[in-house]
């Protein structure tokens, strides 16, 4: 850690407690940005946290269903052309699985409370 | 303390400009009092003002189209008002219209409607104690409004056969999302699916398109205003019956699919009974899951106002993200998890 204290998750929390005090002393829509702002942080703590392993795993994951390699974003254009021409319909099993463990991983990351009891890590 | 004053200098210049506007029409006593703000939103500018006339004063709403963009998934205002034309003719609860603005308004495009009072707020809707009544009329009512609204002729908006939504709604779709080169790999599962599982052709009817919780005025008593007509089209009557039973517009009542209010048997029913055609259940889900993605893709707009500079603003930022969450009801409700 190249950087002095406090680190990155210090800073977040500290910045985000700042946006909910303001929230609670505030209405209308200065307390919806507010509000706002404290999700969207809270998106960047989890972010912090899963994101990388997410990248990895669905890396590895769509390198093996599109038989080639690439960055994760060239891989998600790859699988969304193919399975919009109907190239993957004879895997559909698969491509659809895979699309469904990338939106639990996102929903993970902005909104773990959304998911249904089967997908939550907690 | 910038931007308050800005928004101030705009608010003062629109009255001003509403003002001659009134007196070109109603004569030069007129004046406007009682301004107040009701959205300076994603889509649209919403004011609500008294006329004032030495025979009485009238609260009137001034709408203004706000977003400009070549992928706008919205008709024009020009259209909207001959919409409330229409439907206020047929009796549908809405807004009176009352005259469109012209270039010498100076006050961009848009029109002028009666203001009808009540409570939007689907929260509020969902939860304060006064709208207990409402909240069990609501299904049923929902039922009669849509059939009174596919029973009109759709030759009488025969303008609204050009809009894209009319000739193919998720190619539509497909396109708006599409434009914004983004790749979610939920959303091609969800289209991929949606194009295997087209529903067969039906009576094409005159649609909302938009009605929801959150676009529809209540009064304790119920229903008084059917709002928000600027994604009206042709097509098929089942799509509005998807849109109103969305997950997102049941907002955490998911046990009671009529946007949070009531079931989906009384709704039915309330539609069949006052004339509308038959209930395809099936089809009724194809366009949840169809409205799934419209919703999704129109958070992707939110969030690319806010990216791009046009609309700076943090809750458009969190739109942006919400769109996981919209995918993932969509992919639950395939799935058959969701219902």
């Amino acid at each position: 850690m190249s950087q002095d204290k406090p680190d990155i998750k210090e800073i977040l929390v500290t910045v985000k407690e700042l946006l909910e005090g303001i929230a609670k002393q505030s209405k209308g829509s200065e307390r919806y940005e507010a509000l706002c702002g404290a999700f969207l942080l809270s998106v960047v703590d989890r972010e912090l946290d899963f994101g990388a392993r997410q990248d990895e795993s669905q890396s590895g994951e769509l390198q093996q269903l599109l038989g080639r390699e690439g960055s994760l974003s060239d891989l998600y254009q790859q699988f969304c052309q193919q399975v919009r021409g109907g190239e993957l319909d004879d895997q559909w099993p698969a491509a659809f699985d895979f699309a469904f463990k990338q939106v639990v991983d996102k929903v993970s990351v902005t909104n773990p409370k959304y998911l249904a009891e089967m997908h939550r890590s907690d | 303390m910038a931007a308050v004053s800005e928004q101030q200098a705009l608010l003062d210049d629109i009255v001003a400009k509403l003002e001659l506007a009134l007196q070109r029409r109603y004569g030069q006593a007129a004046r406007v009092e009682n301004v107040s703000i009701a959205t300076l939103g994603a889509s649209n500018r919403t004011l609500l003002f008294d006329l004032v006339e030495p025979t009485g004063r009238r609260r009137l709403v001034l709408r203004q189209e706000t977003l400009k963009s070549e992928v706008s998934p919205f008709i024009s205002p020009h259209d909207q008002f001959e919409i409330l034309k229409v439907v206020y003719r047929h009796g549908v609860l809405v807004p009176e219209p009352i005259f469109e603005l012209e270039p010498e308004d100076d006050l961009d495009v848009g029109y002028v409607m009666s203001c009808v009072e009540g409570e939007t707020l689907p929260k509020t809707l969902l939860n304060a104690p006064e709208f207990a009544v409402a909240r069990k009329r609501f299904t049923a009512q929902t039922g009669e409004i849509f059939a009174k609204l596919h029973a009109i002729d759709p030759g009488e908006v025969g303008f609204l056969e050009k809009v894209v939504d009319s000739v193919d709604p998720l190619a539509a779709q497909i396109s708006r999302y599409d434009a914004y080169c983004e790749y979610h790999p939920g959303l091609d599962v969800g289209i991929r699916w949606l194009e295997n599982n087209r529903p067969q052709d039906k009576p094409r009817v005159f649609v909302h398109g938009d009605y929801r919780n959150g676009n529809v005025i209540l009064s304790p008593d119920g229903i008084e205003a059917v709002l928000d007509w600027e994604c009206a089209h042709i097509g098929s009557a089942m799509e509005d019956f998807g849109w109103v039973c969305l997950r997102a517009w049941r907002f955490g009542n998911i046990d009671q699919p009529v946007g949070g209010f009531g079931p989906r048997d009384e709704f039915y029913q309330a539609y069949t009974s006052n004339g509308g055609q038959a209930i395809d259940e099936e089809e009724i889900r194809w366009w949840e899951i169809f409205g799934s993605l419209r919703w999704a893709v129109l958070n992707m707009m939110q969030a690319d106002g806010h990216i791009t500079g046009v609309r700076r603003s943090l809750p458009f930022a969190c739109c942006g993200r919400n769109t996981s969450m919209i995918e993932y009801d969509m992919l639950m409700t395939i799935k058959g998890h969701f219902s």
